[in-house]
């Protein structure tokens, strides 16, 4: 479970997040659409501790982590897989190392299990026999689909993606989402997605919020977003030049 | 708005300038710009001592990666020998070539050897590899780090629970420390290698006459120079990290920062060697 409460974020004077409150039920597919800058990326730094919040509340299963210091936030971070924006695959490992490195540190698996392991997610994402190559080698769809498996590989509860389809063509998107409802439907996790692309995201999520200047203008049932009264929220899903965007 | 209008509408000066800063402005501005380049030297000297309290703190008891360690023990110290090594063999060449007309002069040419290696020792060959090591090894640390931080990577090392100064800096900081040490001992070497053949050439000293005169070498001497070779690591590592994790605004950032940890090195080195020569004697 995770909440958030009234929680602020200020940059240069300006508030990135505007008392924001959330609540999250486990395995819940959740998405978080907006215009560009409006704090999307922010918004899931601070959920799983990346960020701290100037005020409010972070609680995730119970466990207030604003006040934790940065080794207890390891902890809890050791419930999360995370996709960045930018995949932020590690350029000094190969393909493989990549996705096997969320369960290589700290554990005393052998390294032929990382390796099947690895493999194994890689042939689960459609990037058999990519192992062996360097992030540099790879398209963007390929990068993506690397930085889910390795978001997804350690099996955890909660999982982050920030623009899993950003700059894809529609049918990169379509299968990549598909992967995305594959890996959550198997490992039963909450999910928190942002995207940019309002169609393709509403396909995939069953609750959605729209932010915007760093406030939460709507949070409820994606099937109820069309009947959102604000016209910010109008605007932007419907994609119209005019209004008040 | 209205700032904006007021602004636009506001009458240009007699001389056709527009309005500047007032005198007492201009008169601060110097100032101002001091006290700004103060603040920003404080943070970073605060950056780089709360940078090196958190790496030792993971030295005890030591949480390192192996697979880290050594490939930045080879990166740093292996491929750096060959460079290291050109530059000592023609710093011992200069000495002997600078030597060389008091040596004629006075005909003491039984002290180019001790002279060049009291020289090297103590002085050229802990700051020349120094300078040289941060130059190579120093800026090529903070670009690479400097490039993690703007793509995400660090962070998403912090994502996956793994503690990005255990992972990445501290193999980086015992690498360069160690590796600096090993690399001054070798310089030191072909130094006065290069320094007892271009005797040899250019001079007509012998080599038993040039190594002769060793014996007037304290222990003391080789070790003061190893000394600030490893007080030299310190600072370069640490201002490379700090300058690395650190980087602001993308690829131009990288640049910048590269920059000030080069020239931030720099001053690093030579005003410990001040301060070493003098405590060391």
């Amino acid at each position: 479970m995770i909440r958030l409460e009234d929680v602020t974020k200020w940059y240069d004077g300006r508030a990135v997040l505007d008392h924001v409150s959330l609540h999250l039920e486990p395995g819940m597919l959740w998405g978080l659409i907006g215009p560009a800058a409006s704090g999307k990326s922010v918004l899931l730094k601070v959920v799983c501790g990346l960020i701290r919040p100037d005020e409010g509340r972070v609680i995730v299963d119970q466990r207030d982590i604003t006040k934790d210091k940065e080794s207890d936030i390891m902890e809890t971070r050791r419930k999360f897989g995370m996709l960045f924006q930018n995949n932020a695959l590690f350029d000094f490992m190969t393909v493989g190392e990549n996705v096997a490195f969320p369960i290589y540190w700290g554990s005393d698996i052998e390294p032929d299990r990382l390796r099947s392991l690895s493999v194994k997610r890689l042939q689960d994402v459609g990037l058999s026999g990519s192992e062996d190559k360097v992030p540099s080698e790879l398209s963007g769809g390929m990068k993506k689909r690397v930085g889910i498996a390795r978001a997804t590989i350690a099996d955890p509860k909660i999982v982050i993606y920030d623009e899993p389809t950003a700059g894809l063509d529609p049918v990169t998107t379509s299968k990549i989402y598909d992967l995305l409802r594959n890996l959550q439907q198997r490992n039963e996790s909450t999910v928190l997605a942002v995207s940019s692309d309002v169609q393709a995201i509403r396909g995939f999520v069953e609750h959605i919020a729209v932010i915007h200047q760093g406030r939460i203008l709507y949070n409820g049932p994606e099937r109820e977003l069309d009947s959102c009264a604000d016209p910010v929220v109008h605007q932007f899903i419907r994609g119209d030049a005019d209004g008040p965007l | 708005m209205d700032a904006v209008q007021d602004k636009t509408t506001k009458a240009p000066r007699r001389n056709g300038q527009e309005d500047g800063p007032g005198p007492g402005q201009r008169l601060l501005s110097p100032v101002a710009r001091l006290g700004a380049g103060i603040l920003t030297l404080a943070d970073h000297l605060g950056g780089i001592v709360v940078l090196l309290g958190a790496t030792l703190w993971r030295l005890v008891p030591p949480r390192l990666d192996g697979d880290q360690l050594r490939r930045s023990l080879f990166k740093m110290g292996n491929q750096s020998v060959p460079i290291v090594a050109l530059t000592a063999f023609f710093t011992g060449g200069i000495m002997v070539v600078q030597a060389g007309v008091f040596v004629k002069r006075f005909g003491a040419t039984s002290l180019v050897g001790w002279g060049a290696g009291y020289a090297v020792f103590r002085e050229i060959g802990p700051i020349l590899i120094g300078l040289m090591f941060s130059g190579r090894v120093g800026s090529n640390n903070t670009a690479e780090l400097g490039t993690m931080t703007v793509t995400e990577q660090i962070d998403g090392l912090r994502a996956l629970a793994i503690d990005p100064i255990s992972y990445l800096l501290v193999p980086r900081v015992l690498a360069m420390v160690f590796m600096l040490f090993a690399l001054t001992i070798v310089g030191d070497v072909v130094a006065i290698g290069g320094a007892a053949l271009f005797g040899k050439l250019l001079l007509n000293v012998e080599f038993g006459v040039f190594f002769q005169s060793f014996g007037w070498l304290g222990t003391a001497d080789l070790f003061q120079g190893l000394i600030k070779a490893s007080v030299f690591g310190v600072v370069i590592a640490l201002t490379s990290c700090h300058f690395g994790i650190t980087v602001k605004g993308g690829a131009v950032g990288v640049g910048r920062a590269v920059n000030a940890a080069v020239v931030a090195a720099a001053m690093g080195i030579v005003v410990s060697d001040y301060f070493l020569t003098y405590l060391l004697g």
